[in-house]
């Protein structure tokens, strides 16, 4: 596979629920190695269209992984096919120890046998989930629990990586780490897809940005735009 | 002070067998959100199988009831509820009582009405005395019993991946299929485990009865309903804690209550759920819902 191939492609992606359009046939690319972002109004189809590339929600359009068509199957085999989401308000099993949810990301992992390798660098990434590692994390604070997140979906290895808000009430500081470990991450080569609210922060940090307005994609923005107000109140007010 | 030691083991052991029951309950609950009422028809399947093989010795038997009541849980999910994955919690539970009903019939039309009898473990029926404090044997079997399944299930669901997996997914399904966790592979442990558990209640309800009808395990599933709901039937412990709570005063008060008033003892402790369920409607071992931490 030539490198080229490698990421996320999305052609024609469409989303309704009760057969009311939710995303409306929008293509994107992820390429490896690049952060790519989608901000929007609340209602914009942004986390339709990252829980249906999962498969967790039916949808139409093609999904290409790596250029495999993941067509079809549900989250679990997205999974092993190198895509990790994660999801939105960060969903960590509060019950479990912080090292039984970074056990539980591996379950995903399509090489069983990088595991001790993985959670070296995970935890490399996030020493405090070191330090934590057998506190429950129900306990943990937001940004600690978003670091948690991240590392649990990077146990699986995936190839591409998607975020459902990662900054959503987290303090800025930790905002800070965060987007700091996804640069990291980028630098890795893996396709990072970033869904936010924040735009400045999104459209500053990412090699490229889309603008989801009701289900449609309405403007691409490069970094440099990010201090753009005309672009900035396009983007949301249209 | 011997009669009240007495009826605190037995209170103990009601406990205990109805806490097995609502954890079988519970752990298909966590998972696909279906509150079982046909548990029972895997109670009364393990029960019969105990009475139709017991002359063929304990070995023998006790494992033949294990795997019958394994496969019917695993055959209605299979049949029945893996077509129901997009129904509601309460869908799900009407059809679990039309699942129940159903199963009654067939044991009707294969056993007859009437019940089966055989002296299962008749050995438990007999009383010990300790220090002045005559105690049935079955009722420490029961809570042996139920300690060793719970250190078993304790050490699976924490040291074991797939009970790790299991135990993640019963919290937050959704999540944990978006991390890897195969659906099928938590799903179908979890009926496996609730039939085993199943089968523990039907051993323990059969030695004390020794007699089976084709709505054997209704009772005992009605009581570990209202006991996983009252102690939180989202969370594993939850449902444990609310079967053993429920079986616990239901013993109590048979023992305590005047004779004219133990006849409706259920009453009593229907009363104390209400009051529960009205205090804390989450159940009482579920948190409120507190601040999101930044």
């Amino acid at each position: 596979m030539s490198n080229a191939d490698k990421g996320l492609s999305v052609v024609d992606l469409t989303v309704a629920y009760n057969g009311v359009p939710a995303v409306r046939g929008i293509s994107l690319e992820v390429p490896a190695g690049q952060a790519i972002g989608l901000i929007g109004p609340n209602g914009a189809g942004k986390s339709s269209t990252l829980l249906s590339i999962m498969g967790a929600i039916p949808r139409g359009g093609t999904v290409l992984v790596d250029g495999v068509d993941v067509a079809g199957l549900p989250p679990e085999k997205v999974v092993r096919k190198g895509v990790s989401l994660v999801p939105e308000g960060r969903h960590v099993f509060a019950d479990l120890t912080v090292m039984d949810n970074l056990r539980l990301g591996a379950v995903g992992r399509r090489d069983k046998s990088g595991y001790a390798e993985a959670l070296e660098n995970v935890l490399t990434m996030f020493p405090i989930l070191s330090e934590f590692s057998a506190r429950q994390a129900g306990l943990l604070s937001g940004g600690q629990q978003q670091q948690l997140a991240i590392g649990r979906s990077l146990m699986a290895d995936p190839d591409v990586l998607m975020l459902d808000e990662p900054s959503l009430g987290l303090s800025p500081t930790a905002v800070d780490t965060v987007f700091e470990a996804l640069d990291v991450i980028r630098g890795l080569g893996k396709a990072v897809l970033v869904v936010e609210q924040r735009a400045e922060f999104t459209i500053a940090f990412c090699n490229r940005t889309y603008v989801l307005h009701d289900g449609e994609i309405t403007l691409t923005l490069k970094p440099e735009d990010a201090n753009n107000v005309d672009v900035l109140t396009q983007a949301y007010f249209g | 002070m011997s009669q009240l030691l007495q009826s605190l083991v037995d209170a103990l052991s009601a406990g205990a067998t109805l806490g097995l029951a609502a954890l079988a309950i519970g752990l298909v609950f966590g998972v696909i959100r279906l509150a079982n009422f046909a548990t029972g028809e895997i109670i009364t399947a393990g029960a019969y199988t105990l009475i139709f093989t017991w002359q063929l010795g304990w070995y023998i038997s006790i494992p033949f009831a294990i795997i019958v009541a394994v496969l019917l849980s695993l055959l209605m999910e299979l049949s029945v509820f893996s077509r129901m994955r997009a129904a509601t919690p309460a869908t799900l539970l009407i059809a679990s009582f039309g699942l129940s009903f159903l199963l009654q019939r067939v044991y009707e039309l294969a056993f007859t009405n009437n019940v089966q009898t055989a002296p299962v473990a008749s050995e438990l029926a007999q009383s010990i005395s300790i220090g002045g404090v005559r105690i049935q044997m079955l009722s420490v079997a029961t809570i042996l019993l139920a300690a060793i399944l719970l250190t078993g299930l304790q050490l699976f669901l924490t040291r074991a991946s797939l009970g790790l997996q299991l135990k993640a997914a019963a919290a937050d399904f959704k999540t944990a299929r978006l991390i890897g966790i195969p659906a099928s592979r938590v799903i179908g442990l979890s009926f496996a485990l609730s039939g085993i558990l199943a089968a523990a209640v039907a051993f323990v309800t059969t030695v004390q009865t020794g007699a089976v009808g084709p709505t054997f395990g209704v009772p005992i599933t009605i009581l570990a309903l209202v006991g996983a709901v009252i102690g939180g039937i989202d969370k594993i412990s939850g449902a444990l804690a609310g079967g053993f709570l429920v079986g616990f005063a239901t013993s109590m008060l048979a023992s305590w209550l005047p004779q004219d008033m133990s006849n409706f003892k259920d009453a009593y402790v229907f009363m104390l759920v209400i009051g529960v369920l009205l205090m804390r409607p989450q159940g009482l071992l579920i948190r409120g819902r507190g601040a999101v931490r930044t």
